[in-house]
């Protein structure tokens, strides 16, 4: 007997702590799944910005105190200066074929300075002549890779300087060319003019990650390409680039390829752009003014193209929109046909079949809801009513009619309140069966019909059970991707003006960053800011239903 | 076994020793109006009727004449049929699939079993109050103007004064006058008791039908429904289908007694309980019934 009292003991402690257990491990998947994604996601909202950034708020979305962005870019600027000064020294003595490009330039435009003056017959051909040896010796000093061949080129040229030909005229660019280049040949070694060409391309582009484009530049045209980094993350990662040189090397024949990493500022040495790299890595907060930044507007900010800069202002609208849509949908007619499948009906064969299909509907997967919605409402039905309502009716315009024939707002949120439909139908069937009887008895009784007491008892009292599955369906049609992939979903677009057009998502946009392969890799704080919102934004859906719930089963329970 | 159970339900008056027997001592004056009343003929008359669920018969052949301002009271084992007939007269059993009826059942000269019969109208004339306390999930004043907002009065000076006459009615007026707008279900049992009947009152029905309205109550609780019946039975007509013999006996003018769906006696109440002219009668008030 003092066994079995011992063993009932037993096993209850066993049930509580494995119940326990079950719990906390349940939290701790909880906490492992959604803690790193809304930690990333923070970072969206979090981050030390740069003033690459402010600058770029307040180009692109306007925001900002213009003024003190100025000044502290100025400054910037200033700072900057001894890095551009000194690449382009370097890019004197390294980026000849722009200097062979410019001497050319030159001799044309000597010519055309020649024919405006009146000088015409020999004299022009004789000068041309001359200034066309000169073109040639500067050219070939700028081609050639022997130290002594180029000197002794540069030296013919200079001693021509004094001609009282050429002075007064373009040509004098030459002799300061040919002068500069003199200093040039003296620092650089112009055998490694090769290697250095090709490393001197990947630190310019390091810089222009960095910096974003020179001041004076041509402004590229991708807005990507227009601004530096913008966050302090982004600065580290680029300065690395900008320090090291990395390569993988095969050590051995036959053995895995080695990552190997040298400094640039060593195969750079002795020359002009050796100081650059320390100077950049010490002075990398003077450079960009790294500061705090909380950008709250990163939930109401359009974004730029390929979602690298800005917000996802226009995706919370556009899956706001879809659920809205989707649940002004699915919610009457699911309380209907749950209505009908309890109030209306006994309990049949063809009831039976209707109710197995329903929860057969509940498991289907959601990427066939997708492709129905596009076969269905976007291929079949919505142009069939546009051309309907357009040539026949004449209710539509042509413009109406035609975005009828394209994935929109509509057609979206259609698929997903048939995704959801099933879950609300089996939801609001057992709130609905669960009302007590007498309820419905005492409404009846007192001379109500079947829909006023349907409308006035039966639904007031299954609310709180309605409520569950419509929390459970707002969560699902707010973070569907599939249904929402051919029916209305766009990744880049404008911010739509009716329902009859394709919006943004939050769910289709962080899939399409994740696919788009690179994108991934330079914006992980927008892919998974977006997760992160929609996350908040469901929870916070979730919160006011929930609210509303238990304010209306309190109500219920006479509290 | 049945026989020893039926005697201790009859004997255990808990409820009997603390209510006061009105009915048994006034059995004999009510005796004369009973007779008046009879003379002018049932509001609720039954003729041969039978119900039937699917094959099986609910209630068969019941012939009554049920007379208005008056206490009728159905008594009967469990399954006989009394609370079928109490929901045919105003057509509760509609909800039941495969339901059938035959002979006539008339309320006021209208057969109730008729197709071209008003339900709302009907029911709002012969109201009804459950076993269960059932008041809806709102407000003490939404319940009661549940009933007239249905018949079309919306006037909120008129509902006022009809939620307050029929709370006053129910005596409930004094308990929760000064909170209409609290919870129905926040009431205790027998005031939501009370509440259904005052929501039953609000849409002025001729009779009243209660099944078991006592059943889910305390003796206390109890005492204070039947002191609402006896103040009720002035202006209207009520039906009682009950469990408990002795109160039958306390509240009602006359007695019917059902058994496997049939009407076995139907007499004054005073005579029923003393002198039943039916040995089956005998032997279930007696509780030797078997």
């Amino acid at each position: 007997m003092g066994f079995r009292i011992f063993s009932r003991d037993f096993a209850d402690r066993c049930f509580t702590a494995f119940s326990i257990m079950s719990v906390v491990l349940m939290v701790c998947v909880l906490v492992m799944v959604l803690g790193p994604m809304m930690l990333h996601g923070l970072k969206a909202v979090f981050f030390f910005g740069t003033n690459e950034f402010r600058e770029m708020q307040l180009a692109v979305f306007g925001h900002g105190d213009s003024e003190r962005i100025r000044r502290e870019n100025g400054e910037i600027e200033e700072a900057r200066l001894f890095v551009y000064e000194a690449v382009g020294r370097f890019r004197r003595g390294i980026d000849t074929d722009h200097l062979s490009d410019d001497v050319r330039d030159i001799y044309r435009d000597y010519g055309s300075y020649l024919r405006d003056n009146g000088v015409s017959g020999e004299r022009y051909s004789t000068l041309r002549a001359r200034a066309k040896v000169l073109r040639d010796t500067l050219q070939d000093a700028f081609e050639s890779r022997d130290k002594g061949t180029v000197q002794r080129n540069l030296q013919s040229v200079l001693e021509l300087r004094d001609d009282p030909d050429f002075r007064g005229t373009v040509i004098e660019a030459y002799f300061e060319k040919a002068e500069s280049y003199t200093h040039v040949v003296e620092s650089v070694d112009l055998s490694k003019r090769e290697q250095y060409a090709k490393a001197f391309d990947e630190v310019q582009e390091a810089l222009s990650k960095l910096f974003g484009p020179r001041p004076g530049e041509l402004l590229p045209a991708l807005t990507i390409d227009q601004y530096g980094a913008t966050r302090w993350d982004v600065v580290q990662r680029e300065l690395q680039k900008l320090l090291w040189i990395e390569e993988w090397v095969e050590t051995e024949p036959g053995q895995p390829m080695v990552k190997h990493r040298t400094a640039r500022k060593e195969f750079f040495a002795n020359t002009d752009l050796e100081p650059i790299f320390d100077y950049t890595e010490k002075n990398l907060y003077r450079l960009f003014r790294p500061r705090l930044t909380f950008y709250w507007r990163y939930f109401l900010d359009e974004s730029t193209d390929g979602h690298y800069f800005g917000g996802c202002g226009p995706e919370i609208l556009g899956t706001l929109a879809l659920t809205f849509f989707s649940m002004l949908f699915s919610i009457p007619l699911g309380i209907i046909s749950a209505a009908f499948l309890v109030e209306c009906t006994s309990d049949n064969i063809v009831v039976r079949v209707i109710r197995t299909c329903i929860n057969t509907l509940a498991g289907v997967p959601s990427i066939v809801f997708g492709l129905f919605g596009m076969a269905f409402f976007v291929l079949f039905l919505f142009p069939m009513l546009g051309e309907f309502g357009h040539e026949t009716l004449g209710i539509f315009s042509a413009e109406t009619a035609k975005n009828l024939t394209k994935p929109n707002i509509l057609a979206a949120s259609f698929t997903l309140g048939l995704l959801v439909l099933p879950v609300i139908i089996r939801a609001s069937e057992e709130a609905i069966r669960a009302v007590p009887r007498t309820y419905k008895e005492a409404a009846l009784a007192l001379g109500a019909g079947q829909f006023r007491t349907f409308m006035t008892v039966i639904l007031p009292a299954a609310a709180p059970g309605i409520f569950t599955g419509i929390i459970l369906s707002l969560s699902r049609a707010a973070g569907e991707t599939a249904p929402i992939l051919f029916t209305g979903a766009i990744a880049f677009g404008p911010v739509p003006d009716s329902i009859l057009e394709p919006t943004r998502a939050l769910s289709y946009g962080s899939y399409d960053i994740a696919v788009g392969d690179r994108l991934a890799m330079l914006v992980p704080h927008k892919q998974y800011g977006m997760v992160m919102t929609l996350v908040a934004l469901v929870l916070t859906l979730n919160i006011i239903a929930i609210w509303i719930r238990s304010r209306s089963s309190r109500k219920l329970r006479g509290i | 076994m049945i026989q020893s159970q039926s005697n201790e339900l009859s004997l255990s008056g808990a409820d009997a020793s603390l209510i006061p027997k009105p009915t048994y001592v006034q059995a004999d004056d009510t005796d004369t109006m009973t007779t008046e009343s009879s003379e002018a003929g049932g509001i609720i008359r039954s003729k041969d009727f039978c119900l039937f669920y699917g094959r099986t018969a609910g209630v068969k052949n019941i012939t009554m004449d049920i007379y208005a301002r008056m206490v009728t009271a159905i008594i009967g084992p469990s399954g006989c049929g009394k609370s079928t007939f109490l929901r045919s007269i105003n057509r509760m059993n509609d909800l039941i699939p495969n339901i059938r009826t035959e002979g006539s059942l008339t309320v006021n000269g209208q057969d109730v079993y008729d197709r071209r019969v008003n339900l709302v109208n009907l029911r709002q004339q012969v109201g009804m109050v459950f076993q269960k306390p059932n008041p809806f999930a709102k407000s003490i004043y939404d319940n009661i103007a549940y009933g007239p907002r249905l018949q079309g009065i919306h006037n909120r000076s008129e509902l006022n004064s009809i939620v307050e006459e029929c709370l006053n009615d129910a005596f409930l007026w004094d308990e929760v006058k000064d909170d209409l707008q609290k919870s129905a279900l926040a009431l205790s049992g027998g005031q939501q008791q009370r509440l259904c009947i005052a929501r039953a009152l609000a849409t002025r029905p001729r009779a009243l039908l209660m099944d078991e309205p006592c059943s889910a109550l305390d003796p206390i609780a109890t005492a204070r429904i039947e002191e609402l019946i006896a103040k009720l039975k002035d202006r209207y007509t009520i039906v009682i289908v009950t469990h408990n013999m002795q109160q039958a006996a306390r509240v009602s003018e006359r007695t019917a007694f059902f058994c496997l769906g049939e009407l076995i006696e139907y007499d004054q109440t005073s005579r029923f309980f003393t002198n039943p002219s039916n040995k089956q009668t005998e032997d279930y008030i007696t509780g030797r019934f078997g």
